[in-house]
């Protein structure tokens, strides 16, 4: 992956307001590659914030819910070493219950299944 | 037998032979030299014969002498030619003083020359004549049709050289956004805007796509 969006996915991640998420979701989550897939998932959970979160758990073929098992993975590892989880198990139970879609509702319920087991 | 060899020996004349010589006996050669059959005798023959003595100042004069007699004997040819020179200006001189200018050699013909109208002169009319005669119409057309030609691929070339730096300046273009990335993408941190790096973050794109193509 090139090292200059590595270094702008950091620098976006750094940033607290709500355009950097946006832009980390519209050029990094739906990139053809997968490590800036990955690399922008994880970071967008390291923001723990609540837009962020909901980005890579409600979103289909996103984070948690990425057709590729890594990205996938790398995301699920990522919610799991929060040290603060409420935001994530908030926006989990959120997706478990309202969410139209079923495979990411499945999803949502592992994730919190394997943060009650953490 | 002895005694006579002896006694002849004695008698017979110890010189007789004037062939014989000896080194320990005859010291002078003309001593027996036989003129008519009679023998000439030193002191007749070298009579007066004694070494003069001559000054060595008479002789430096007379070797003087001699040389110079052989300077002068070499300054006469020398001599003799600054004589003819002198006598051949002279008659130079002579000459040119009595001969008139329309007599000299060749005026007649440089006069005749000048003279000569220039129309008359060998090849005048030649030029004239071509000079004169108007130009065609299918030299002016094969004029025409040479420069379309050459304007044609002048044109021609300019389009070529045209394309060549518009490919040029595309490439040059895409190296120096690279460039500019590149340097700018060494101090990628968060103290740039969001808009900032989202920019960065296309031209990333786009160069990585461009490269992919």
């Amino acid at each position: 992956m090139n090292r200059n969006v590595l270094e702008i996915i950091d620098a976006l991640s750094a940033h607290e307001d709500n355009e950097s998420i946006r832009v980390l979701e519209e050029l990094g989550t739906n990139s053809p590659d997968n490590e800036v897939r990955e690399y922008t998932s994880r970071a967008l959970v390291r923001k723990n914030v609540h837009d962020s979160l909901k980005v890579v758990i409600i979103n289909q073929g996103k984070g948690i819910n990425d057709l590729s098992p890594s990205v996938a993975m790398s995301t699920i590892n990522e919610i799991l070493a929060l040290k603060d989880k409420e935001e994530v198990i908030k926006i989990l139970d959120d997706t478990i219950s309202m969410h139209s879609d079923e495979s990411v509702k499945e999803n949502a319920r592992s994730v919190k299944s394997l943060l009650s087991l953490s | 037998m002895a005694k006579i060899i002896k006694i002849a020996s004695t008698t017979t004349p110890r010189n007789a032979n004037p062939f014989r010589t000896s080194r320990s006996v005859a010291t002078n050669p003309f001593k027996y030299s036989n003129f008519e059959g009679n023998t000439l005798q030193f002191a007749d023959v070298f009579e007066g014969f004694e070494p003069k003595n001559i000054s060595k100042l008479k002789m430096i004069a007379a070797s003087v002498t001699g040389t110079m007699n052989k300077i002068k004997s070499g300054f006469e040819p020398i001599v003799n030619f600054v004589n003819r020179v002198r006598g051949g200006i002279s008659s130079a001189w002579d000459y040119a003083k009595n001969t008139s200018v329309t007599d000299l050699p060749g005026m007649r013909t440089f006069s005749r020359v000048m003279n000569t109208p220039v129309t008359d002169l060998p090849g005048i009319k030649t030029i004239n004549r071509v000079m004169n005669t108007p130009i065609e119409i299918n030299l002016l057309s094969g004029i025409t049709d040479s420069l379309s030609g050459i304007k044609t691929g002048i044109s021609g070339r300019i389009s070529s050289i045209n394309d060549n730096v518009t490919t040029f300046g595309k490439e040059l273009s895409d190296k120096w956004t690279a460039l500019v990335s590149k340097i700018q993408g060494s101090r990628i941190s968060s103290d740039l805007t969001v808009n900032e790096l989202e920019e960065l973050w296309k031209k990333e794109i786009e160069l990585e796509v461009g490269g992919a193509v």
